[in-house]
């Protein structure tokens, strides 16, 4: 089984309730390592802007880039739920290594800003599905633009578009993520 | 969930109209994390980025834990540590030498909205203080939406016109008239049924010199329109209207007194000058074609909801806007019906829920030697902050000049709640000159805040998470909260009404409070419609489903022999004689178009050739919220410039750039973005104010460029100033 990320593009405001959730749920400090972030992409040229956000945490893909880029097997990805977790003890490193983020087209490894800091990153709150809730960001999206659960059931929810403003689809990583993307068209004049 | 662990459901206090759910994670007495609202039955109250924040806030390092005394001048930041004792017993000395020999009218007290909450809201408690004492100085007015105040008292009598959100579901049409509410909340969930509604099929149209975090989401089209001309736009619609005929006339003869007035203005009938879309091109920098598309859209797609925001209302004549707003509302049959709206003001919720309050005030004898402010409305007293005497925006001045100014007292003491005046007053480099004037100053805060640095005592005070109160929370579904206290207070800081209660027995009113905090919120509860109110505080929150939207002025509407307007006429007053007895100066009866001061065709314009505007930002609710570093780190302090302006200038992204008029100067970055007209700059309002040794402010506080001078109906001109931006 593979649980995955639905994102509702045309309904996020870029509001980073989704980012402060999820520091607040993780205790991740300010500073450089978020596990989920939020991208600004601006386009077009005034008076015809376009603007869209893109909520990113780590995808969980099929074939995760950093598993196999880890020199120290610090990364796995869970048989029953195929959520790719970071054994942060057995990370050597940010001043040491950084492979994995390397590897990783999505920048989904996160390091703090202490000295040689253990790599962590989202985890879909894997904690959080054994008492029956849904990841911390999923829950607290003010839009209601963020869902997550077994592929198949987001993909008969959702459909099956895997790309939205952003983001392009890794086809060897198979990222599990959907989307309902935001049409890349600045508003016509009225 | 983690052992030992307890999950306690409270409510944000924040100060953006939102009444999120929250509910604390507490482990050894201490909070360790927030989840929201996950009800499953209804709909839910999702909180944003800083009602999840609130851990960085409660335990934040600089949260202050002692009371302080000044110890440097003013504005030094130089404090020491002094007991709850000492610094009661000095406030206490301070107050009645003030009163005895300067009267009760030279203490002021203001308080804004902070930390909403029943019991210990600062007003009600500081007032009974004052008040037994005497009577103190209090200002009249609101810096939000003063001018959407005054619009709505005149046309409507009453000024709580906004439809509970889940109406917008309803609407086939629905414009965003300077509203941003993705961003300013205005009620939690307006954001989420405006996606609805576009996913329903419904238009949305966003005029706004900024393509906003709203527009970008839910418009399907932006017309960008200068700051401070929204008037004129609304005018044209109007002018449009009547002479294509589009306008409801069977509506307007029967809920309207006034409406010819206004057709000959907009005719050109009363001054030779037509208001037609190409009169309002020329002012707004909106084509005339589009101001005409625009004009019969709303008149023929019914219902529409024209939604204004308070934004454009904060100009130089801000409530001509929401006066115009109302009367386009009224042309096009909008008003009390389901999916419309009737023009008034984005905020100001008509369902409400209801409960008693906290300690008596007794009269303040110091309201009764001014009976009739200047620039006040009668019936403005019936308005929330209507008592007064001073307009807030005034207050600066008066205590720079007191008497001798023509105000009614000399002004020696001020009392802070909830707020960060010297930061949010308009015209900073003044007020900081008007609070080196006053003798004593006392803040309630959390932190050392620019207002606090000024200050003589700061009293810390606590959370709403470390003591407890009741609340009227979201308006849609209408809630309730009971926050009982979930921590200890952190350090030593005290709940207000303890400490005000022990200011009081120094004072001798040692029948200040009879109650404990529970016994009053008891008391509080006996007046709300909660059935059951010991369950109410075993769930901490109840919400109650209205059978249908709430839409104001549905009774005017259905049965108008049985139901007149508030109005002295009992009809929607295009033409207002209250306005016309007042005889204020550019205050007309009927909506007008009035060029601002400090418009791009003022000769101020050569020298400061941008247009300022001061908007939110929603990583901090005003002031608040501006030092949590989760989100600091989101969305950094910057002046919003056009590439075209921040080329001509020389101007990269991320450049620090000076940012100044005759009233101040700030040095901080500047972010290069299309997203806003050229011609206009935008500087988030609420960011701290940090001046240099040379007076020049690095934190970018946007009041050091606004100006201090009221508009006519009261508005607040937050939004109305000419700068200039270089190259540091």
């Amino acid at each position: 089984m593979q649980l995955a990320f639905f994102f509702d593009q045309t309904r996020c405001t870029g509001c980073y309730t989704c980012v402060v959730a999820c520091k607040d749920w993780h205790d991740v400090p300010a500073g450089p390592a978020s596990w989920m972030r939020v991208a600004t992409i601006e386009r077009g040229k005034y008076p015809h802007p376009f603007v869209a956000f893109l909520s990113t945490p780590c995808y969980h893909c099929d074939e995760p880039a950093c598993v196999p880029a880890c020199p120290v097997d610090a990364i796995s990805k869970r048989h029953q739920d195929g959520i790719v977790v970071v054994n942060g003890d057995a990370c050597l490193g940010k001043d040491t290594c950084q492979l994995c983020l390397d590897a990783c087209p999505y920048q989904a490894p996160q390091f703090g800003a202490e000295d040689n800091a253990k790599m962590q990153k989202c985890d879909l709150c894997l904690e959080r599905w054994s008492e029956g809730k849904k990841p911390v960001c999923v829950e607290g999206c003010p839009m209601r633009a963020l869902d997550a659960g077994p592929i198949d059931e987001m993909e008969a929810k959702y459909g099956k578009i895997h790309e939205a403003e952003g983001l392009k689809y890794d086809e060897r990583l198979h990222p599990s993520v959907i989307y309902k993307p935001k049409p890349r068209v600045s508003l016509a004049s009225y | 969930m983690i052992e030992n662990e307890r999950v306690i459901t409270t409510t944000c206090a924040p100060h953006c109209g939102g009444g999120c759910l929250l509910k604390a994670h507490v482990k050894d007495g201490v909070i360790t994390r927030i989840e929201t609202d996950d009800d499953q039955d209804d709909v839910q109250l999702r909180a944003c980025m800083r009602g999840r924040s609130w851990r960085q806030r409660i335990y934040h390092p600089d949260r202050l834990k002692h009371p302080m005394k000044r110890v440097g001048p003013r504005g030094s930041g130089r404090f020491e540590r002094i007991t709850w004792d000492k610094a009661l017993d000095t406030i206490a000395a301070e107050l009645k030498r003030t009163v005895d020999t300067y009267g009760p009218a030279s203490i002021v007290h203001w308080v804004s909205g902070g930390d909403q909450a029943a019991l210990h809201d600062g007003w009600r408690r500081m007032s009974r203080i004052f008040c037994m004492m005497g009577g103190y100085t209090r200002p009249w007015g609101l810096h939000s939406y003063e001018g959407g105040i005054f619009a709505e008292l005149t046309c409507f009598g009453m000024g709580f016109t906004a439809h509970t959100r889940d109406d917008l579901l309803n609407s086939k049409l629905i414009i965003m008239w300077g509203w941003n509410p993705a961003v300013t909340i205005q009620d939690t969930n307006t954001a989420w049924y405006l996606a609805q509604a576009k996913e329903h099929g419904t238009k949305i149209i966003s005029i706004d010199p900024r393509f906003t975090a709203s527009a970008s989401a839910f418009a399907h089209h932006w017309i960008p329109i200068r700051p401070g001309t929204d008037a004129a736009a609304l005018i044209a619609m109007a002018n449009v209207m009547v002479t294509e005929n589009l306008q409801e006339q069977a509506f307007l003869d029967k809920f309207t007194i006034g409406f010819d007035a206004f057709k000959d203005y907009i005719l050109g009938d009363e001054d030779g000058v037509a208001k037609t879309p190409e009169w309002a091109e020329a002012i707004t920098g909106i084509p005339t074609d589009t101001i005409r598309k625009l004009a019969r859209e709303y008149a023929t797609t019914k219902p529409a909801a024209l939604i204004t925001g308070i934004g454009p209302g904060r100009t130089a004549y801000g409530e001509q806007y929401h006066r115009a707003a109302i009367v386009l509302a009224a042309m096009t049959g909008n008003i009390g019906k389901s999916g419309g709206s009737c023009g008034g003001k984005s905020w100001g919720p008509h369902a409400l829920g209801r409960m008693g309050s906290g300690p008596k005030i007794p009269p303040n004898k110091v309201d009764d030697t001014v009976p009739n402010p200047e620039g006040k409305l009668p019936n403005r007293r019936y308005y929330i902050w209507g008592h007064g005497i001073i307009n807030v925006f005034r207050l600066t001045d008066a205590f720079i000049k007191g008497k001798s100014g023509g105000y009614p007292a000399d002004y020696r003491f001020l009392w802070v709640t909830n707020a960060n005046p010297l930061n949010q007053w308009p015209n900073t480099n003044k007020t900081v000159e008007a609070f080196n004037k006053l003798d004593f100053i006392v803040t309630e805060e959390h932190f050392m805040t620019p207002t606090a640095r000024y200050a003589d005592i700061v009293l810390p005070t606590t959370t709403f998470f470390e003591r407890t109160d009741v609340t009227m929370s979201a308006s849609c579904p209408v809630s309730y909260a009971y926050r009982r206290e979930i921590i200890e207070p952190v350090g030593e800081s005290r709940a207000p009404m303890d400490f005000a209660t022990d200011l009081a027995n120094r004072l001798g009113f040692t029948d200040y409070n009879d109650k404990t905090d529970e016994e009053w919120v008891d008391v509080i509860l006996q007046k709300s419609p909660l059935p059951d109110v010991e369950g109410f505080k075993e769930r901490g929150f109840q919400k109650i489903d209205l059978p249908e939207p709430s839409v104001p002025f549905r009774a005017q509407i259905a049965d108008p022999e049985n139901n007149p307007f508030y109005t002295p006429s009992g009809k929607i007053e295009v033409h207002s004689q209250m306005i016309a007895d007042m005889n204020l100066p550019h205050c007309p009866p009927i909506p007008k178009y009035i060029e601002p001061w400090e418009s791009p065709s003022d000769p101020l314009a050569e020298r400061y050739p941008l247009q300022l505007i001061t908007t939110h930002t929603g990583r901090r609710a005003h002031t608040q919220f501006d030092n949590v570093p989760w989100l600091r780190e989101l969305d950094p302090h910057a002046i919003r410039i056009n590439r075209i302006d921040a080329e001509a200038r020389g101007i990269k992204d991320s450049d620090a750039v000076k940012v100044f008029n005759d009233r101040g100067t700030m040095i901080i970055p500047a972010k290069i973005v299309e997203t806003i007209m050229p011609g206009v700059v935008d500087l988030p309002q609420g960011a701290w104010y940090y001046p240099d040794d040379n007076g020049v402010d690095r934190g970018g506080c946007a009041n050091v460029l606004t100006i201090d001078r009221p508009s006519p109906g009261g508005a607040l001109p937050s939004n109305t100033a000419l700068v200039q931006v270089e190259r540091a």
